[in-house]
């Protein structure tokens, strides 16, 4: 429960600094799910807190922050949003590769896709509204895309990341999850 | 303007059309339940014809296996009957936040009293049968000698399964010495042998070295991963959460080190007064075809049949379908 409220405490930091200057900031939108039938979308606001050129090859470098919510559906089973402070290490090259890692200390809120009966305490089925979970999703990702901007002058970049996450609690224990994305990056402001 | 108009109007009179339709019962039930008890969410799935007002809840083996997995055999029975799939807590897509302490059997017979109880709920005029696999079984012979539970319920199908922990390692070992004889396995026969079963060790006695050497000799050789279309099935049509499955075992350690070596229902069983049909395959060395001969002369007081499956071995709908879904038929007929 400390880690759902730090999670949550961190992205409202994150979305109080990022109102601050729209320079160099990017809105993300992708495609979010474990798999083609648990589909779902995925949004961030991108706020880069160090970037550096390299004189050399002119590849970029950046240390991102990005409040980020995703929302998904997994059928017939649960509906997801994930709520996520993201800290992104970007390298984009000099013809445009984007390569990406980060960590995401993410918080899980899932509503189960069903009808939910619960058993009070003189044994009887009660029907409780939007039933489901909260959880603490610490995640780490890795992605590779192409920046369109450097080369072929288009105001969007592509990525697709895969990202590796752990649910806690689940059941006993915890529920190692993988789900991919696959978007576009919109720079607000040409650089 | 025009045409959007006119596409406008006949959605319209579409809409009002369907919605004009009468409100009988569903033919074809597809339903999701979950039931939340005691820290879990267990899903409950009814699929399949709600006119027969007949429902078989399966009752699932592992423990920690799951429910859903299996409509890919089952799934034919749905054209005559209701099939409740429900995943028992830590097991299959269910969820929460759940005490390793409740994965006790008297545990399980309570989830299944109330998953019941919540199947009469939603269908009242439904008879409810139990399919019971493995472990399920144990489930089902706990959950039948509480109370008066077996009031609840109209038939019990028995699938590979044990009644007491005693009789199942006995005939266990007893299964793998004979593979052992046949396969001239001298290793196998040597460590069997000095491995005895007997009422008085088997909370102590070396159960994993007669349970690997039963596999080892053949006791089960169906693997489900050997069927591409089951897998593909699983992985993108089924509702359960892949890699949960995998995570389940881990929580089951007590189970299997004190709670299962204390199971005995074999004096209880002559309590049983609804009907129960056995179904085994007669290759299985997991719970070899004897307990369900001796689980056959202990029920005594009710009328017992047998279906035996001479090309299964532990999970006869997988390796006979056909004619498994048509056993099911005529007995819940």
């Amino acid at each position: 429960m400390k880690n759902i409220h730090l999670s949550l405490y961190l992205m409202l930091g994150l979305l109080i600094l990022t109102q601050k200057n729209t320079q160099a900031q990017s809105l993300r939108i992708s495609y979010y799910g474990e798999t083609i039938t648990h589909y779902g979308l995925k949004t961030a606001y991108e706020y880069p807190i160090f970037s550096k050129i390299k004189e050399r090859n002119q590849s970029r470098k950046m240390l991102l922050i990005a409040p980020s919510a995703a929302l998904y559906r997994h059928p017939r089973n649960h509906f997801g949003i994930i709520i996520a402070p993201e800290l992104i290490y970007r390298r984009i090259g000099k013809r445009g590769t984007l390569l990406e890692a980060g960590i995401a200390p993410a918080y899980f809120r899932y509503f189960l896709e069903g009808s939910t009966y619960q058993v009070t305490a003189n044994g009887e089925l009660e029907r409780i509204r939007y039933a489901g979970g909260n959880a603490f999703l610490p995640t780490v990702f890795v992605g590779t895309g192409r920046a369109l901007s450097v080369r072929r002058g288009l105001s969007f970049d592509w990525y697709t990341r895969l990202n590796i996450s752990q649910q806690r609690p689940y059941n006993t224990s915890a529920l190692t999850r993988f789900s991919l994305e696959i978007g576009a990056i919109f720079p607000f402001k040409k650089q | 303007m025009k045409t959007i108009h006119k596409l406008f109007t006949s959605l319209a009179i579409i809409l009002i059309l369907v919605s004009c339709k009468d409100q009988d019962v569903e033919p074809t039930e597809q339903k999701t339940l979950f039931l939340r008890h005691k820290g879990a969410d267990m899903p409950v799935w009814v699929h399949g014809n709600a006119q027969s007002n007949k429902i078989v809840l399966y009752l699932h083996g592992g423990p920690g296996d799951c429910a859903m997995c299996y409509r890919y055999y089952f799934k034919e029975l749905e054209n005559d009957m209701m099939v409740a799939y429900w995943d028992q807590r830590v097991a299959g897509a269910s969820s929460g936040k759940v005490d390793s302490a409740t994965l006790r059997y008297a545990q399980f017979s309570e989830d299944a009293f109330y998953v019941v109880k919540l199947l009469k709920q939603q269908y009242p005029n439904a008879q409810i049968y139990l399919l019971a696999h493995s472990f399920g079984v144990e489930l089902a012979w706990q959950f039948l000698t509480t109370n008066n539970n077996q009031q609840m319920i109209s038939g019990l199908m028995a699938v590979n399964g044990m009644f007491s922990y005693y009789r199942w390692l006995y005939h266990v070992r007893e299964w793998a010495l004979r593979e052992a004889k046949k396969q001239n396995n001298a290793e196998a026969e040597r460590e069997l042998m000095a491995n005895p079963v007997t009422l008085e060790n088997t909370a102590t006695v070396n159960w994993e070295l007669i349970y690997r050497w039963m596999h080892k000799l053949g006791g089960n050789p169906v693997s489900l991963y050997d069927d591409k279309k089951y897998l593909a099935n699983y992985a993108f049509a089924s509702p359960n959460t892949a890699l949960a499955q995998f995570t389940h075992s881990k929580a089951y350690s007590y189970y299997g080190e004190v709670e299962s070596r204390l199971f005995e229902k074999g004096a209880l069983l002559k309590n049983i007064r609804i009907p129960v049909r056995l179904f085994w395959g007669v290759k299985d060395g997991v719970v070899p075809v004897e307990v369900g001969r001796e689980t056959q002369q202990l029920l005594t007081n009710t009328s017992v049949s047998t279906v035996e499956f001479s090309q299964s071995w532990h999970e006869p709908f997988i390796t006979e379908t056909q004619e498994f879904n048509n056993a099911v038929r005529s007995f819940v007929k």
